[in-house]
């Protein structure tokens, strides 16, 4: 009982912590002016409005949202693909030096991003690749395929071998019995590396305003951080393109959270 | 037991394939190389060579962002005499073990609550993930806009709690308080991919071990401190060198929360954020490459410490 007077107030502060700055963005970008510049704070807008929305939605955003998709949707199909695949020669195969490969990936993770941010800049710029979708993804796979890779291969680990074989004994080729009997089980390991690989992507800052300034290839992650140090007094409406910047993500986090918890979990017990 | 019967029995039927040698062969080299090479492609291309170019570059001379001639260590002995680097260097290390400190703490109290276990603890546990979800930009941006001097729900907040001081407080104006809300931010940000992973830690360490401890009288705090967190040590070193290394990575909260970028008077510059700037602001990348060098070595040293430290302990 006295665990339960401890518990319950607990988990109501711990949600009101996480949850209050999404609130607090959301009612912020649907208030007027009048409402939001107030001494003391309006907690529910008296004459919510749409208008910030139809203003952003008429500029550059539409654009920039579009580019963002496509940047985060081909990095997390390219991760997914090389994960993958190698995912799967780390958990079955002998692979010579495995285990520093594996700690090769491993500490690709903990790079700092600045140790690649010039050289990269420099790269991309002999091959024309600045300010391309081409250049902001490869880019992005740097930082995604370590840890997508390592969380495939604790999945593919899980899986019994005797699973394959038996197919492979049953006639059918490996590619067969890996299609039919090992991907319908990894799939939860799939899913969590591909919102792992899609929120990185979406969110990433320091290359994308790097590589993507000036450009009407622009994400959304540089488009707002250049938008809100020039509008910089205009909170609905820096409040109104935060609420669009990040909607995709939490809705594609909670189709798959319960994927993603067990990959995330899955990969940090076992380190 | 199913794997050796299947042995067997693969014998059995592989001399009807044509070819069964060649096979193991392709299946033992020529297939995990293949599905390997594209793996190693990104890291040899995007990771590991610009490693190399970054410590070449960093004993060149490299203004707007041209490589120049070799100038040896200068570059290095720039940095190391230059007080604002300096100042970074020991910023942002009080600024990580500041937030290591409390993002661990606060990640641990949360996992310990969704423990105890509860019909609600699955929902909570989403809710508690989602910081995870919003993107750093826009999170900077709405802590700014709530540390906001006269309209902020922080200083709100705190007069009327009484704090009478707070009210109109400018929290940017003064390096040490912009700091105060930047790692209220970043640990806002960073807790929940802890406290999840902490979560399943503590949930891996039920079983006899603890249920012995319990019958043989130890309190729940007992528990905690001398069984579930040595069991967990392991763990813990993980998390403990991931969320180091994130809160010296930290990058967007600064750019976005800080006017101008590291502001008021470099008083919130931390490494990362200097050498973006000094790369590609001020334009030499040489002196930025070697600032990236001693993050780099920094991170290094800190990973192998901690892996060390956990090592000798158990």
């Amino acid at each position: 009982m006295t665990r339960r007077l401890i518990v319950y107030p607990a988990m109501v502060l711990i949600c009101a912590a996480s949850l209050f700055p999404f609130f607090w963005m959301i009612v912020t970008s649907l208030k007027p002016d009048t409402e939001i510049f107030t001494v003391s704070p309006q907690f529910i807008p008296h004459e919510p409005i749409l208008s910030r929305y139809t203003e952003l939605f008429s500029g550059a955003i539409p654009r920039q949202f579009l580019n963002s998709l496509l940047v985060a949707g081909a990095t997390t199909l390219i991760t997914g693909l090389i994960a993958l695949l190698a995912g799967y020669a780390l958990a079955r195969f002998n692979v010579p030096m495995k285990r520093y490969l594996l700690i090769v990936i491993l500490s690709i993770q903990m790079l700092p991003q600045t140790v690649l941010v010039i050289p990269l800049f420099v790269v991309l710029r002999n091959t024309d690749l600045l300010g391309t979708y081409q250049g902001l993804v490869l880019s992005h796979l740097a930082l995604t395929v370590g840890l997508a890779t390592y969380m495939l291969r604790s999945f593919f680990m899980d899986i019994p071998v005797s699973l394959e074989e038996s197919a492979m004994v049953d006639g059918a080729s490996r590619m067969k019995a890996v299609r039919l009997v090992v991907f319908p089980l990894v799939w939860p390991g799939l899913a969590a590396s591909s919102i792992y690989g899609f929120i990185t992507s979406w969110n990433e800052l320091m290359f994308s305003a790097t590589y993507m300034q000036q450009s009407s290839r622009e994400t959304l992650p540089v488009a707002l951080q250049q938008f809100f140090s020039s509008y910089y007094s205009d909170w609905g409406g820096v409040m109104a393109a935060s609420v669009i910047f990040t909607i995709p993500v939490v809705v594609f986090f909670l189709l798959v959270q319960k994927r993603l918890m067990q990959g995330m979990v899955a990969g940090a017990v076992k380190g | 037991m199913t794997s050796t019967t299947s042995r067997r029995a693969r014998h059995t039927v592989a001399p009807a394939r044509a070819g069964s040698r060649t096979r193991s062969r392709w299946d033992r080299f020529g297939l995990p190389s293949l599905l390997l090479a594209p793996l190693l492609a990104v890291i040899l291309g995007v990771v590991g060579y610009p490693i190399v170019r970054t410590v070449w570059l960093s004993f060149h001379e490299g203004e707007y962002l041209m490589t120049g001639a070799f100038n040896g260590v200068d570059n290095y002995t720039e940095i190391f005499g230059d007080p604002y680097f300096l100042a970074a260097l020991l910023r942002t290390t009080i600024f990580a073990v500041v937030c290591v400190v409390t993002t661990l703490l606060i990640s641990l109290a949360i996992a310990l609550v969704l423990d105890a276990g509860s019909w609600a603890a699955r929902i909570v546990t989403v809710v508690v993930l989602l910081p995870w979800a919003m993107p750093r930009v826009a999170s900077g941006i709405i802590w700014k806009w709530m540390f906001n001097d006269q309209y902020g729900i922080a200083n709100w907040l705190l007069v009327s709690l009484g704090f009478d001081s707070f009210k109109g407080y400018a929290w940017f104006n003064d390096g040490f308080a912009s700091l105060v809300a930047i790692t209220i931010a970043v640990v806002w940000h960073s807790v929940p991919f802890i406290a999840i992973s902490m979560l399943a830690g503590l949930r891996a360490t039920r079983g006899e071990v603890l249920e012995a401890a319990r019958v043989d009288g130890a309190g729940f705090y007992q528990q905690l401190v001398r069984v579930r967190l040595p069991m967990m040590k392991p763990l813990l070193t993980i998390l403990g060198v991931m969320s180091t290394i994130f809160a010296y990575q930290s990058f967007d909260h600064f750019l976005v929360m800080t006017t101008p970028p590291g502001g008021p008077s470099h008083s919130t510059e931390v490494l990362s954020l200097l050498t973006w700037l000094q790369a590609f602001t001020v334009l030499d990348q040489g002196v930025a490459a070697a600032m990236a060098v001693v993050t780099f070595l920094l991170l290094a040293g800190i990973t192998a410490v901690y892996v060390k430290l956990s090592k000798e302990g158990t």
